[in-house]
């Protein structure tokens, strides 16, 4: 039986994997805020789970979390970090040190926290999947006024290259996707006038959509990715090739 | 709001954007003129105007505009 650990569930891409992933295993999911469509997403699909609200810009709570995964009996199989604090489009000079630390926090130290205390379980089980969500921005140049988001990004990336080359040994692969602009809440704050322009600069005309996502996050998790390690896997429909 | 105005408020948002300070704007500046001007810190110039004037633009109306006499008289008609 799979137990897949999914931070940042609350997403419309958290709950489309779900819903992909439902019958194959059980789910330990931590979100913030507004659990509730999760929750019922699972009472439908019949699936076991357990819900932890977790607000990881603060590292104390992050250690709490860490803790009552911990201590509830279910060890994780796989982990799916997709947490990420939405967009700010500021002047590099107009951002404050605490944005960046907010963003570090989200992305980066949540992940170095639950992979310290998981990738030894892991490792010991001689399997483990891990995914990390990064963004297409981190594949080319990134668009002008998006410091924090782009740095905390290219720090998932690079802590998915560094924890890939770690465990190779172990059975463990660590991978991350790096999708262009999705259309989901996760936009709610970002100006129309992005989204459509992007969607007018893809060569398909359109953005991403989370079903154009979840099916290589699906791929990237399961038995048969075991050969695929160390990856940045863009998903962009062609709008950024490496 | 006057004509005016609009160009006022838009020259402190081009000041902002482009951190130049000494930025003039007439109605026949264009993106040749201020050296930083393109299509990136076009979508930035258009998102702080909407912010600025509470207003929402078509893509399609701001994908063609000449000058900043047009962006000002597009302006004028949204806040009208």
């Amino acid at each position: 039986m799979y137990t897949y650990l999914i931070t940042g569930a609350t997403s419309d891409v958290g709950m489309a994997l779900i819903k992909k992933l439902g019958s194959r295993g059980r789910f330990i999911l931590a979100g913030h805020g507004d659990g509730e469509k999760l929750k019922e997403l699972c009472r439908q699909l019949g699936c076991e789970y357990l819900y932890f609200d977790a607000d990881f810009t603060d590292s104390t709570a992050t250690d709490r979390f860490v803790e009552k995964v911990s201590a509830c009996g279910w060890e994780p199989t796989h982990f799916v970090h997709l947490p990420a604090l939405s967009v700010v489009n500021t002047k590099f000079k107009n951002f404050d040190e605490e944005r960046f630390l907010a963003d570090m926090n989200v992305q980066v130290l949540t992940a170095v926290k639950i992979c310290k205390w998981l990738l030894p379980k892991m490792s010991k089980a001689k399997f483990g999947r891990v995914l990390f969500m990064s963004t297409s921005y981190v594949l080319a140049n990134p668009p002008k006024n998006t410091a924090a988001y782009i740095v905390a990004k290219s720090g998932v990336t690079g802590l998915m290259k560094s924890l890939a080359t770690d465990y190779a040994a172990n059975g463990i692969t660590v991978n991350c996707v790096s999708p262009s602009m999705i259309e989901t809440k996760f936009l709610a704050r970002t100006s129309h006038i992005i989204v459509e322009s992007a969607a007018a600069r893809h060569p398909l005309k359109r953005n991403a959509t989370v079903d154009d996502v979840v099916p290589a996050m699906a791929f990237l998790l399961s038995e048969e990715a075991r050969f695929i390690t160390g990856v940045n896997l863009p998903i962009t429909g062609g709008s950024v090739i490496e | 709001m006057t004509r005016e105005d609009i160009f006022a408020r838009l020259t402190d948002i081009f000041r902002n954007v482009f951190d130049d300070d000494e930025i003039v704007l007439t109605d026949s500046t264009t993106a040749d003129d201020i050296e930083d001007w393109d299509s990136l810190e076009q979508i930035n110039l258009l998102v702080a105007i909407e912010k600025r004037f509470n207003i929402k633009f078509q893509l399609a109306d701001v994908s063609h505009l000449e000058n900043v006499g047009a962006m000002v008289d597009l302006v004028a008609r949204l806040i009208a």
